[in-house]
């Protein structure tokens, strides 16, 4: 069963966004004096979009590259086309899509800073996956946060899904030992992760999830582990330095891009992908439990664009 | 890559250090390089731009200073710039004439609204105040539990009757049951909200017109990007914030934000927060966040806190140590002991330039982190002979051996807090060197 398939109303959720920025690509294409007038206002528009200085001036030698005449005559259609096609190009993945598999322990684990949205996403896709009537195990390993165990909790029983009973302090890894026991001792094949909101520097939070992928890796047999990081979309170019550091401690197989419901860009992500090659998978944008989407490199582009 | 704005700047001033005179390229190419600094730190695009802009005027009007070096005149007029937006005063809480003082948090979702809460209330408490904290976040499932939590741990009281009254009604009862128990200052925690969500930013704003309300503190995440300048823009629109508190800055965000919001509100910021704990929170200092920007550390606030550490006489012996070279592993585990107190030990590191580098090849966060780190340490030392603590050189294998069985420990454990003694060793003759640095 392919995640991907069921998350399919994400460009709606954009039209926010998607309004503001094309706006401003309007006004950026027809109100340019000339090419180097266009290209500083490209500049400001990738990187008010938090693209970064690297990804931004990539982008920027790219339409350098082009002569000034073809600016004039084709305008606004070619060059969005154009800026659009490099975008797509540095998002798009070859790495796969969350996959379930029935044959085994199917185990997504949430990481990332702190109120970056974990728990959430964490409610989000056991609601998903509880609509095509799979069976869940909810793990609350972030037994530090005041109350984020009573969190998962209450998103956990809307859903109605099972979650392990633990208390705060104790320690997460024995938590997800006890999920993953769970798990096998009920026949229920999918094991949803929560863990505590961690800065990225901090060496000691970063070897406790260490420590509990090792647990995962030595308790669980037959599985497939999906490693996703929520990215704040609000969130500037330290998300890069976090999804680095998380990264290099865990293997990242994916981002869960989060709070797209603002006025933020996301634009990180582009720069996250670029430097770090991490693909996004999913995009949470919304309060909601059905607000979780796929993240599909064109769509994300076409509605920042069009 | 660069760790923070901090180190860049400290890359760029290299460079010209070493030449003798500043040209109009000299001042391009330096202009350039902190148009990125900044850039990467997420000061907002349209700020920088206009701080280049200045930048760049008062670098052409400046004479050739005989005094100083290009480098360090750039560096005065850089650190003009910034603490001329930052301002070059402290601000602090306003109090009502007439108590309660009723403040409120607001911010996005997400940004330490609740975290702050209790560490407002606490440095509140230390000044003398009894602090009463309100729940009124009705909709983030256990919002309300966690303030109650986070209050309990502290020993602050909470005030909520649940989540089926409105925030506004919940203030009201709140302050009604304050009179009674003369609480002096009441802390509104509100629910994380998106700024253009109309419903949300009205509730805010039924609560500041039927409250008196004397501060309205804007939470902001120290690693925002771009558009933090636009949410905090909305929500002082709606509801006239009277201060910013930056949260997360333990972090090795850069905190440009902090920068763009100034220059574009003119709202002071007030607070900011450094760590999990209820009192990793402190004051904003204006101009120390400028030295900081500009790769001089934050050493005063590192001082401030290592005064209240140690006393003055432990403070003198510790220096004349680490100056003669003889800094021991006594010394060692005393040191560990008091990082511990005064905060962590990347905290503190974060606070003297040059430190950032070798806390990345060194991994002392560990020691001064871990409770059983530090037993085991301690039980190590404790296995040493006098004159092994205070020459550690003379430590050979049978030794170590010795030492292993004594303390139960394993060997690798030994070799590595000696490593670790050496590194720290070593820091401290660096770090006490460029504690001197002075830049006039």
């Amino acid at each position: 069963m392919n995640i991907r398939n069921i998350f399919f109303q994400f460009k709606e959720g954009l039209y926010k966004t998607r309004i503001e920025f094309a706006n401003k690509l309007g006004y950026l294409f027809s109100n340019s004096k000339d090419k180097s007038d266009f290209l500083e206002k490209l500049e400001e528009l990738l990187i008010l979009s938090d693209l970064g200085t690297s990804a931004t001036a990539e982008i920027v030698d790219e339409f350098q590259q082009m002569n000034f005449r073809e600016y004039k005559e084709n305008n606004f259609i070619f060059f969005k086309e154009k800026l659009k096609a490099i975008l797509i190009d540095i998002l798009n993945s070859n790495a796969p899509d969350i996959k379930l598999n029935e044959d085994r322990l199917n185990i997504i684990m949430l990481v990332g800073v702190n109120g970056s949205g974990k728990t959430s996403v964490a409610g989000k896709i056991a609601y998903r996956l509880k609509n095509i009537n799979k069976d869940i195990i909810m793990v609350p390993a972030d037994t530090f946060r005041a109350a984020a165990i009573e969190q998962l909790k209450i998103l956990a029983d809307k859903v109605g899904a099972e979650m392990i009973n633990t208390k705060e302090g104790a320690d997460p890894a024995s938590v997800v030992y006890d999920g993953i026991s769970a798990a096998r001792a009920r026949k229920k094949n999918i094991v949803i992760i929560d863990t505590a909101g961690r800065l990225h520097t901090k060496t000691n939070l970063m070897n406790e999830l260490e420590k509990i992928k090792r647990v995962i890796q030595k308790e669980a047999n037959n599985y497939s582990l999906e490693i996703l990081q929520t990215i704040d979309a609000t969130m500037g170019q330290n998300a890069i330095a976090q999804a680095k550091s998380f990264n290099k401690s865990l293997g990242i197989t994916g981002i869960a891009l989060t709070k797209m419901d603002g006025t933020s860009k996301g634009g990180i992500v582009i720069a996250i992908k670029k430097e770090l090659d991490i693909p996004v998978k999913l995009i949470s944008c919304g309060e909601k439990l059905n607000n979780l989407y796929d993240f599909k490199a064109d769509k994300f582009v076409e509605a920042l664009l069009d | 890559m660069f760790a923070n704005l901090t180190d860049k700047f400290q890359t760029i001033f290299k460079k010209i250090k070493n030449k003798g005179k500043l040209n109009e390229n000299d001042i391009k190419n330096c202009l350039h390089e902190i148009r990125i600094a900044l850039l990467e730190a997420d000061v907002n695009y349209k700020v920088v731009k206009e701080f280049i802009n200045s930048l760049h005027e008062k670098m052409q009007q400046e004479k050739i200073s005989e005094s100083l070096t290009p480098a360090q005149q750039i560096i005065k007029i850089v650190n003009g710039e910034i603490t001329l937006i930052l301002g070059s005063k402290q601000n602090d809480l306003t109090v009502s004439p007439a108590p309660p003082t009723i403040i409120m948090l607001v911010g996005l979702q997400g940004t330490g609204k609740t975290t702050t809460t209790v560490k407002l209330a606490n440095y509140c408490r230390k000044k003398g105040y009894s602090p009463l904290l309100i729940a009124t976040d009705i909709y983030r499932p256990a919002a309300i539990e966690q303030l109650q939590v986070l209050g309990e741990k502290s020993d602050l009281p909470v005030f909520s009757i649940g989540k089926n009254e409105s925030a506004v009604n919940i203030v009201k009862a709140a302050i009604s049951y304050s009179s009674k128990k003369n609480y002096d200052v009441l802390i509104i925690d509100t629910a994380g909200r998106l700024h253009i969500d109309d419903k949300l930013m009205n509730e805010l704003q039924e609560i500041d017109e039927n409250i008196p309300l004397r501060e309205k503190l804007l939470i902001v995440d120290a690693m925002a990007g771009q558009d933090a300048v636009n949410s905090a823009k909305v929500f002082c629109d709606k509801i006239k914030v009277s201060g910013i508190i930056l949260t997360k800055l333990d972090g090795d965000t850069r905190g440009g934000v902090a920068l763009s919001l100034k220059k574009v509100l003119g709202i002071p910021i007030k607070f900011i927060g450094i760590g999990e704990k209820v009192d990793n929170f402190e004051p904003f200092h204006p101009e120390r966040m400028a030295s900081r920007i500009l790769g001089m550390g934050d050493v005063l606030t590192l001082i401030e806190k290592v005064e209240t550490a140690y006393n003055r006489d432990e403070l003198k012996k510790l220096d004349k140590k680490m100056k003669d070279h003889n800094f021991d592993l006594n010394d060692f585990y005393l040191q560990l002991k008091k990082m511990k107190d005064i905060g962590s030990v990347d905290q503190i590191m974060d606070m003297v330039p040059g430190f950032n580098n070798l806390k990345n090849r060194i991994d002392v966060t560990k020691l001064g982190d871990r409770e059983g780190e530090l037993k085991k340490i301690e039980a190590i030392i404790s296995s040493m002979t006098v004159e092994e603590r205070e020459n550690p050189s003379i430590i050979n294998g049978s030794r170590r051996k010795r030492i292993s069985r004594g303390s139960g420990t394993q060997l690798p454990e030994i070799n590595k807090l000696l490593k670790q003694f050496y590194q720290i060793k070593g820091m401290f003759k660096k770090g006490a060197k460029l504690k001197n640095l002075s830049f006039n």
